[in-house]
């Protein structure tokens, strides 16, 4: 579980998240919405701690202020953009990084680490490239890549910060299709910052949509994703209608004119 | 390669054995047996005993103070172009000494440890400087430190330029150790620095797996549990501490600290847990053969070591570059 | 904690530094024959005259055999030069300052002569590996320079008697024929002009400014602050000196690219003519030649007096 409590970031004096509140339940996919700059990959960054905010970020006892970076990654783990990824490395060695917040300070990983790993791999089907290094990989690739190092991490909260922003569309719904099953039988609380809205509503539990910095709305897709909202939110006429064979709504933008 | 710590280490004792061989006169390994056990050419002995081996050891020392600092700055900044003196080392270290050099010391011992002390200090001195300028609030960004560790070294090569050119008898000296040579020290000289080598290289053999996690990005790092701010902190402080040692009684030596690591990086992969160790065995070895050509090639004038790896060194690097098999090592 | 490290750092520094051996621990033998103070303040101590001598700069070099060491030197640097048959004796180094200090012991010599352009961190070194070395240093008046000779004499075991007397007398010929003047001609003394809008010139305290006005000239260069200064082309305008010597001509600077210098044209030497070469090292080498140095001047500035 999850909980942001008014939740509040500024880059040189300028505001880009204004009192931010809200829960990710466990078993849960929460994703965000939101125009750019709205502040979506902001709360993932200032939730897993590498930017500086006022508020509360909480698990279920520990507010995670209080917390070193070593602790909090006992509690969550990031998936970041799959961008620029260092050649030095194989996937395998970088998927066992994962488990850092186990091993010592010389990095040493036992027999146990390695399994995680080989199943971390497993789930996203990347097993048998896993003596590849991690700079030759397409983005697809290289993202389930993260995800497998993330998984490693075994955590109970997972983070990802558009995951699907430079994939094919096969890759966009495998992996999404992916985290939803873990979040579901893993019991993880998962919160997606993404820019698709038509795969936040196929895929999200709920969905939070988030402009210029405030939190505007928050439920199930087919709540937050109306016709005014969107509309609203985006300065875009759209129609919101309800997808021909998934149960969702979908979105379709009109005219500007 | 299969073994790379054996060959490292195989080339490292026949550079060391050479660096003990060569010199006005050559020694052969025979002899050299003899003297280390204690027998032998009295004449010969004494040159081993006193000049040849310190000399010996003091290079290596230095070679691998660095290239393992070269390889974890490196890694650090996440920058090829980086070396030991990015941030102010060297240049702090030279207006440290020919400010020293301009006073008139006793003739004694503290007088004449003067100078590397000064150049010590003042090289910890600019890194402790250049290091606060970088400083935002509790972030330590790479590229302030890179900015602000080229400005001032600006400052600090134009002010030892400007000292030099005012007491022109005392030029000889400065060039002479800013250039780099070994040749001017003795036992006393790795007592005093070896403290530092120690503290700093070995914190440095301990730092590969966060100089791994280093490589996807401080925030990647620090997702995965890193503290990024006290380890990068730990890492300057200490290759800074064997560069400033290094220097103190070296002079300043370039090349080595750039070239070592790639080379390293080239053969052996880009992992740091194998990488730093790795730069240090092979940058003794580096620096001892530079040392060697240089004592030789114009005997019995020794050209500063300085000239010689950056010579000898950039061709070398050029073809092996040139040759490596596999794109986008970095 | 960055902060804590460094005053750590440096507290341990100065702990380390204090472990280090004693440089001057050195027992006097019995019965000391030679005990003098060399220019470092350091007590040196020769059982009997020198006859192994390294000679590590040009000027000792020239000393050594102007007093009649010659036989006793076994090793100089790189650069001496003179007399032509110092090129015979085995060279130790030294171009680029480092000498090869195997060398130096390898010739297993009895006394080490340094002067002032060898560091003392040299000295020290040879004197850790159990030379004798004694540190010359350089004179500031041709009354030093004779005692400087005869220190050397004494380290060697010769009798420089002859030599200075005959020093002396030349030095005294000059004096003599310049004292009355009051006419002192202005001497600009050029050391080097790579760039010819600041030049290098001898400021106060060189011998160049010596000599210059011992032999009866006016330094121009001798206004300025430092020893060694660059001055502007400007102030060489306004000074005016009627007679331009180069002390760069050993390095090919010739009058005729003098005179082509833009901005030169003006000054009284170049419309006269008054440009004369030399030999920089009769000016800057602490040695004996410095009074062949001081009568060509002298022959420069006032031609008339002497033949």
């Amino acid at each position: 579980m999850l909980k942001i409590q008014n939740l509040s970031v500024s880059y040189h004096d300028h505001r880009v998240l204004h009192d931010v509140s809200f829960d990710v339940k466990n078993g849960e996919v929460l994703v965000l919405i939101g125009p750019n700059g709205a502040g979506k990959s902001t709360i993932i960054r200032a939730a897993s701690g590498v930017i500086p905010s006022t508020g509360h970020i909480r698990t279920n006892g520990d507010d995670f202020a209080s917390l070193s970076p070593l602790q909090r990654a006992h509690y969550l783990a990031v998936v970041p953009q799959a961008i620029s990824l260092p050649p030095a490395f194989t996937v395998w060695e970088t998927v066992l990084m994962g488990r850092t917040p186990y091993l010592g300070f010389l990095g040493h990983a036992s027999s146990f680490d390695d399994e995680l790993a080989r199943q971390a791999l497993s789930t996203v089907n990347a097993l048998a490239f896993s003596a590849r290094p991690v700079g030759e990989l397409s983005g697809g690739e290289a993202q389930r890549i993260l995800l497998a190092r993330a998984l490693c991490q075994s955590t109970p909260i997972l983070l990802l910060d558009e995951p699907t922003a430079h994939l094919d569309l096969q890759y966009q719904v495998s992996l999404l299709e992916l985290i939803r099953e873990l979040a579901h039988t893993e019991n993880l609380a998962v919160l997606v910052a993404m820019h698709d809205l038509n795969l936040a509503a196929r895929y999200a539990d709920r969905v939070a949509l988030l402009v210029g910095g405030h939190l505007k709305a928050i439920g199930t897709p087919r709540e937050v994703l109306t016709t005014e909202s969107i509309s609203h939110a985006y300065c875009l006429p759209v129609q919101v209608v309800e997808h021909p064979f998934m149960d969702a709504p979908l979105v379709l933008p009109k005219s500007t004119r | 390669m299969r073994k790379p710590f054996l060959a490292s280490f195989l080339v490292l004792l026949i550079a060391f054995i050479l660096s003990l061989a060569f010199g006005s006169v050559f020694i052969s390994h025979k002899e050299l047996w003899g003297i280390l056990r204690g027998i032998g050419d009295e004449t010969f002995s004494f040159i081993i005993w006193q000049i040849r081996l310190p000399r010996t050891i003091l290079v290596a020392l230095t070679g691998a103070a660095l290239s393992g600092s070269g390889a974890a700055y490196q890694g650090l900044f996440r920058n090829p172009l980086a070396d030991p003196f990015l941030i102010g080392v060297a240049s702090g270290a030279g207006l440290g000494a020919v400010i020293a050099m301009s006073i008139q010391w006793p003739y004694s011992f503290w007088g004449l440890m003067a100078i590397p002390m000064a150049a010590f200090i003042t090289a910890l001195l600019t890194v402790f400087i250049v290091y606060m300028i970088a400083r935002v609030g509790q972030t330590i960004p790479t590229t302030n430190l890179i900015l602000a560790g080229v400005a001032f070294s600006s400052f600090a090569t134009s002010l030892t330029s400007f000292l030099m050119l005012r007491s022109t008898s005392e030029v000889r000296r400065a060039l002479g150790w800013l250039l780099g040579g070994a040749s001017q020290a003795g036992w006393a000289a790795i007592l005093a620095m070896l403290p530092y080598l120690v503290m700093g290289l070995g914190i440095l053999l301990f730092s590969g797996y966060r100089l791994n996690l280093l490589q996807f990005g401080d925030d990647q790092a620090q997702q995965l549990g890193l503290n990024v701010t006290r380890t990068k902190t730990i890492l300057l402080v200490a290759a800074s501490l064997a560069t400033a040692a290094a220097v103190a009684f070296s002079g300043i030596i370039g090349f080595i600290g750039l070239i070592v690591p790639h080379l390293m990086r080239l053969w052996f992969g880009g992992d740091y847990r194998r990488l730093i160790p790795l730069s240090i065995i092979g940058g003794a070895s580096a620096l001892l053969t530079s040392d060697i050509i240089a004592r030789i090639v114009l005997a019995p004038q020794e050209i500063p070591v300085g000239i010689i790896t950056a010579l000898v060194g950039a061709p070398f690097f050029l073809w092996v570059l040139r040759r490596a098999k596999n794109q986008g090592y970095w | 904690m960055f902060r804590k490290t460094f005053l750590l750092i440096v507290l341990i520094t100065l702990l380390l530094a204090g472990c280090g051996p004693d440089a001057l621990s050195g027992e006097a033998p019995a019965s000391a024959a030679i005990t003098l103070t060399d220019g470092l303040g350091r007590s040196v101590i020769l059982n009997e005259a020198a006859k192994r001598v390294v000679s590590l700069a040009p000027s000792n070099t020239e000393i050594l055999f102007a007093v009649g060491a010659r036989e006793q030197v076994i090793g100089r640097d790189e650069f001496s030069d003179y007399p032509a048959e110092a090129a015979s004796i085995e060279s130790v180094g030294g171009s680029m300052g480092e000498y090869s200090v195997e060398a130096i012991v390898a010739l297993k010599p009895d006394l080490v002569l340094a002067a002032e352009i060898n560091s003392p961190e040299l000295v020290k070194q040879l004197e850790d590996l159990g030379l004798t070395v004694y540190y010359l240093a350089n004179p500031s008046t041709l009354e030093e320079l004779y005692v400087n000779l005869e220190i050397v004499a004494q380290l060697t075991g010769e009798d420089p008697t002859k030599l200075t007397d005959s020093l002396k007398a030349r030095v005294d010929a000059v004096d003599e024929k310049i004292m009355p003047l009051s006419f002192h001609p202005s001497v600009f003394y050029e050391i080097d002009a790579t760039d010819p809008s600041k030049p290098y010139t001898y400021g106060p305290g060189t011998f160049g400014d010596l000599l210059i006005t011992r032999a009866g000239g006016f330094n121009i260069g001798g206004e300025l602050t430092d020893p060694y200064p660059q001055i502007s082309l400007e102030q060489i305008v306004v000074s005016n000196p009627s007679i331009i010597v180069l002390g760069d001509s050993m390095w090919g600077v010739t009058i005729e690219s003098v005179v082509a210098r833009p901005g030169w044209e003006t000054i009284e030497a170049v419309k006269s003519s008054q440009i004369f070469p030399i030999d920089d090292n009769l000016i800057s080498r602490p040695g004996p030649r410095l009074v062949d140095g001081l009568e060509q001047l002298a022959k420069l500035l006032h031609p008339g007096l002497f033949e």
